[in-house]
């Protein structure tokens, strides 16, 4: 059979279809004016807040730096958290950026290719932050102690403590990300899959295939 | 928006319902998914509708790409997030007699295309619907020589199926 028939038989069909077609009105009419949401409002909804905390969060922590200039580990400490909460505020525009630039009325390659990038951007978002956040906790608690309670964790608590506070933080970023790569191919559920990298690898191998398909001629 | 464009909208998804019918059909497996599907196109459809430019394209190229957009994505999409908002035995779409009156050639059509990956599907679909080379990269975002390319390639590659299907 060729492609040529086959068009003839499927706009037979269409005929036919036209006729015994029957579009349910009030499914199509509660689809659009009902409350479902669309993933991607969800999504910039989402990083909206997102933003804005982090935002407080820098603010809050400039100020810190400000009021704890004198005390350099103090100061050291915020600044250090502080560089990782504006390298995620940069992640975070950049999603949004990417999120605002999708119309779907636009060429299925270009805006699926936005899409796919957009998805890479925040499986790599959410990656960085999951593998992280082990490192992350003792400068928090440091900031967090001298800020709410004029606590100087360096001076109040044993060195060794300290100490083995941020190796436990240090080792828990490989052992965690090979656990997850071990275990992360039978994850069901989403978040687990986008740490371990399968997600990131799927979208990234879908940019290649739409690549190919719009090189290819 | 004014309800006269929602009337106008409501008309304009009715007169051509195939396209979302169609699309639903070749993207998704089983009669819930398709609901699902069919919804959110016709959400995206709604929330996209103030773009449509009527001096652009025609309502049908334009609904193609809206539609084609939400189904890819949908398809590529591991977790379906929208579900059971169709209450149990109510859908949107009636076909008289949908189970028995596939032909065997049709169902030969639905296998090949089952077996394209999302962005040929998508091809295919505007191919068997008439559409020239040119409205289908328009569609698509690909040049026309690059959709003729496929095209021949998709020809050869079916070729050699349905003869290795007479041959079985």
């Amino acid at each position: 059979m060729e492609l040529e028939e086959l068009k003839q038989i499927w706009q037979e069909q269409d005929r036919k279809l036209e006729i015994s077609l029957r579009l349910n009105r009030r499914i199509l009419y509660e689809s659009y004016t009902g409350h479902a949401r669309w993933a991607l409002r969800r999504l910039a909804l989402a990083l909206g807040v997102g933003a804005l905390g982090l935002l407080a969060v820098i603010v809050f922590l400039g100020a810190f730096i400000h009021n704890n200039l004198h005390v350099a580990r103090m100061a050291a400490t915020a600044a250090l958290v502080d560089v990782f909460a504006i390298v995620a505020l940069g992640a975070v525009f950049r999603q949004i950026a990417l999120a605002l630039r999708i119309n779907y009325f636009e060429p299925v390659a270009g805006i699926q290719k936005s899409l796919e990038q957009l998805r890479q951007a925040r499986i790599r978002y959410v990656q960085s932050v999951c593998i992280m956040a082990p490192l992350l906790w003792f400068p928090l608690f440091v900031v967090w102690m001298q800020a709410a309670f004029r606590v100087d964790v360096y001076s109040t608590f044993d060195v060794k403590w300290i100490v083995t506070n941020v190796a436990f933080g240090l080792a828990a970023i490989p052992v965690g990300y090979g656990l997850l790569r071990k275990l992360g191919h039978r994850a069901n559920a989403r978040l687990l899959r986008d740490i371990a990298g399968y997600n990131l690898n799927a979208a990234s191998a879908f940019l290649a295939r739409l690549d190919e398909f719009e090189r290819e001629a | 928006m004014p309800v006269n464009d929602q009337q106008k909208f409501e008309t304009l998804v009715e007169n051509h319902k195939k396209i979302l019918y169609k699309i639903c059909r070749l993207y998704c497996r089983n009669a819930e998914d398709r609901e699902d599907l069919g919804q959110q196109t016709v959400i995206q459809l709604w929330e996209s509708f103030p773009s449509f430019d009527e001096g652009r394209c025609t309502f049908a190229t334009w609904m193609y790409r809206v539609s084609l957009n939400v189904a890819i994505s949908w398809y590529r999409r591991e977790v379906v997030r929208l579900r059971h908002i169709v209450p149990a035995g109510e859908h949107m779409f009636h076909i008289a007699g949908e189970s028995d009156g596939q032909s065997d050639e049709l169902r030969l059509i639905h296998q090949f295309i089952g077996k394209l990956d999302e962005l040929h599907k998508a091809l295919m679909l505007l191919y068997l619907d008439g559409y020239s080379n040119r409205e289908i990269g328009e569609v698509l975002g690909i040049t026309e020589t690059n959709v003729t390319t496929k095209i021949s390639r998709l020809k050869k590659t079916m070729r050699q199926e349905f003869t290795s299907t007479e041959r079985a």
